[in-house]
């Protein structure tokens, strides 16, 4: 094949894309869900490798294509088009038919290594925009991979980088009066116990920046200390035991110091602790309660909660300058949550509304705009940004018991995604993992 | 594709203003109505016809939430909570009639109001004398968001202090509790504060503060998990353990 050749090709591509993504960048603009039809086609199963596997990597490629917001995923059942139909000879009349925009197909093989094939079409334009062949030797692997070709394929058509789908998100699952500290993949499968079930309350569960330790407050010791699981060895250490609270753990970028909220000096204040030397230090001092940090991704300054107005409020607070205070929310009386994005430019809280409701709202920290998640679904609480920034998980309570919620930047999309018994709450997500 | 697409959007909606025409079951009502007639129970005798009425409707509300007529199930609520507050106001009035012996109880009470771990018999009563080493302890209630201790329940605080100064070898632990609204967080600082101010005003009586721990339980640990007012006030409060 001549380099002239490939130029061509990969200037079509090129195009493809570019064509796709004017397409596209309107409706995102809009922040409404997107005309975009998306069809994902089974995949041909070729020998040896799982049909489960494959069925579970097809529904998985769908899920994070969906929660976007930007797609609107296709019935495989309307498809006229068998899966077995090779890869380059795609009628794209058929996938016309049943209104795709887009196409994914392809194939799997293979048992000890597994063989994953998989391409994007554009329908509209007839032709093959990006494919790629994955090889791996674990079914966890080869979903990784879809997961790599899904973010490839949102990258061409949206110019969106996300990560989310390589993380994991944290929380507690409550039982009656039983306690855990539950872990599952971004999209609620794969469901771990780390702590529990306990009887003794276990509270705000925060990641620390490595991802590899969770801290958490319980009771367990009859008085609200922080303490800290390590994932791989469910090993537990006591952080902090000091009278009163020690609640609201944040963990800083540099993988030991946590900012949390103490009441030992006979009130609610914030602190930072240097947990290799246990050394303290006093970040508020107000006799109003502040609590409730959460660190900005640099560690240069948090926003916390304080009722130093008269009802709880939304500020950020300078680490260099403690004095350098703001206040971030002016409409409300009661706005609380707040946590801010990895990348630095929103934070997410939750806020009572005119209907004494708790919703999910976002602050553009450099416009100081705010935009709201959700409205009339139920009280909505405990924002968690995905290490990209561009999904929000809460607890919300609008099917009944307290669920975990996923919802796009936007609110325009919102899926519950984990259908355990128990009540979800305190969501925390994961830094990304390498992928 | 995109009509089927819309068929199912209208579908949805269709549905949804169903379902908020039909609404959800009426739990509030229903809570209120169990419990005014079980209030009701002394005059079952005196008022029985009310009582046998009020009885009958309170069958007749169970039975339409189980046919999910949640509408005509709520208005069946509320009258046999009317009714059964009939019911406790002419026990009330009429004690000779229809308690004999214990026309003290219906006096004090009052307003219908159920009063929660108090017999008004306070003084003749072991479980509330401070002279009791093993005195019941009584539970103070807070405001929304407050942390004042409410003006009645003054006297729980006093009778408390009374007793610590009756056994100065007792330690004591205030838990402080939030209501469910406000975040985790939030009502963690609420229920530090609002024992907190328990502790303080013991203090002023005079008890040493070595002998009183508190430790705040936020909205962890609620005496009534249903989402009402009636819940949210008995959830917001401090409590005395013993330590020792």
């Amino acid at each position: 094949m001549s380099v002239h050749f490939r130029l061509i090709a990969a200037l079509t591509v090129f195009l493809a894309s570019m064509n796709l993504f004017a397409q596209l960048q309107v409706e995102v603009k809009d922040g409404s869900v997107a005309d975009y039809n998306m069809a994902v086609s089974p995949l041909a199963v070729l020998d040896g490798t799982d049909a489960e596997l494959a069925a579970d990597i097809v529904s998985s490629v769908e899920k994070v294509f969906d929660i976007t917001g930007f797609f609107n995923v296709l019935n495989q059942k309307s498809f006229l088009e068998k899966p077995e139909v090779p890869m380059d000879k795609v009628d794209f009349k058929l996938w016309r038919n049943v209104a795709a925009n887009g196409l994914v197909k392809g194939t799997i093989k293979g048992k000890d290594e597994i063989v994953l094939d998989l391409a994007f079409y554009d329908v509209n334009g007839g032709n093959k925009v990006f494919g790629k062949t994955y090889k791996s030797t674990k079914a966890g692997d080869a979903k990784k991979s879809a997961y790599r070709f899904a973010a490839e394929v949102i990258k061409i058509l949206t110019k969106e980088e996300m990560n989310f789908m390589f993380s994991k998100i944290a929380f507690v699952e409550k039982k009656g009066e039983s306690y855990s500290l539950v872990v599952t993949n971004f999209d609620g499968s794969g469901r771990k116990v780390l702590v529990g079930p306990s009887s003794a309350t276990i509270l705000l569960p925060e990641w620390s920046a490595d991802g590899s330790k969770i801290y958490y407050t319980s009771h367990k010791n009859n008085n609200p200390n922080l303490f800290v699981v390590d994932l791989a060895t469910t090993r537990i250490k006591t952080v902090s035991s000091y009278e009163g609270l020690n609640v609201s753990a944040t963990a800083h970028p540099d993988n030991k110091t946590v900012s949390l909220c103490l009441s030992k000096d006979g009130n609610s204040e914030i602190y930072s602790l240097d947990t290799a030397t246990n050394e303290l230090k006093r970040l508020t001092k107000d006799v109003g309660t502040d609590t409730a940090p959460s660190v900005s991704p640099d560690g240069s300054e948090i926003v916390f909660v304080s009722n130093r107005s008269g009802n709880p409020q939304i500020y950020r607070m300078s680490l260099t300058d403690l004095s350098k205070v703001e206040r971030l929310t002016e409409q409300g009386n009661y706005n609380q949550d707040p946590e801010y994005s990895p990348d630095g430019k929103k934070v997410a809280f939750s806020g009572r509304d005119e209907k004494y409701q708790f919703d999910i709202f976002v602050i553009d920290l450099a416009s100081k705009q705010i935009s709201r998640i959700t409205q009339n679904q139920g009280k909505n609480e405990s924002p968690t940004f995905s290490p990209d920034s561009k999904l929000i998980g809460f607890s919300s309570n609008r099917n009944g018991k307290n669920k975990l919620f996923l919802s796009n930047v936007s609110g325009t999309k919102q899926i519950a995604v984990y259908s355990g018994e128990g009540e979800v709450l305190m969501p925390s997500w994961s830094p990304a993992e390498n992928n | 594709m995109k009509q089927i697409f819309n068929f199912c959007a209208v579908a949805v909606f269709v549905f949804t203003m169903f379902c908020s025409c039909a609404g959800n079951p009426p739990k509030d009502e229903r809570d209120l109505a169990e419990k005014a007639f079980a209030d009701a129970e002394p005059g079952k005798d005196c008022a029985k016809e009310d009582y046998l009425a009020a009885e009958d409707i309170l069958n007749q509300a169970r039975e339409a939430v189980n046919k999910k007529e949640y509408d005509k199930a709520r208005e069946l609520f509320k009258m046999v909570k009317e009714k059964s507050d009939a019911i406790v106001k002419y026990y009330r009035e009429n004690p000779d009639k229809c308690m004999p012996g214990n026309d003290k109880k219906a006096d004090a009470d009052g307003e219908g109001k159920i009063k929660e771990e108090e017999t008004p018999e306070a003084a003749a009563n072991p479980a509330e004398d401070p002279k009791n080493p093993e005195m019941e302890f009584p539970t103070v209630h807070f405001e929304y968001n407050e942390y004042a201790i409410l003006a009645d329940d003054m006297p729980k605080v006093d009778l408390m202090a009374q007793w610590m100064v009756n056994f100065p070898e007792r330690v004591v632990r205030i838990e402080g509790h939030a209501d469910e609204r406000g975040s985790v967080d939030y009502n963690l600082s609420l229920g530090e504060k609002r024992a907190a101010e328990v502790k303080n005003k013991l203090i002023q009586a005079g008890i040493d503060s070595a002998r009183i721990k508190i430790v705040s339980y936020g909205e962890e640990r609620p005496i009534d998990p249903a989402s009402n007012e009636e819940a949210w006030f008995k959830n917001r409060r401090a409590e005395f353990k013993r330590e020792n």
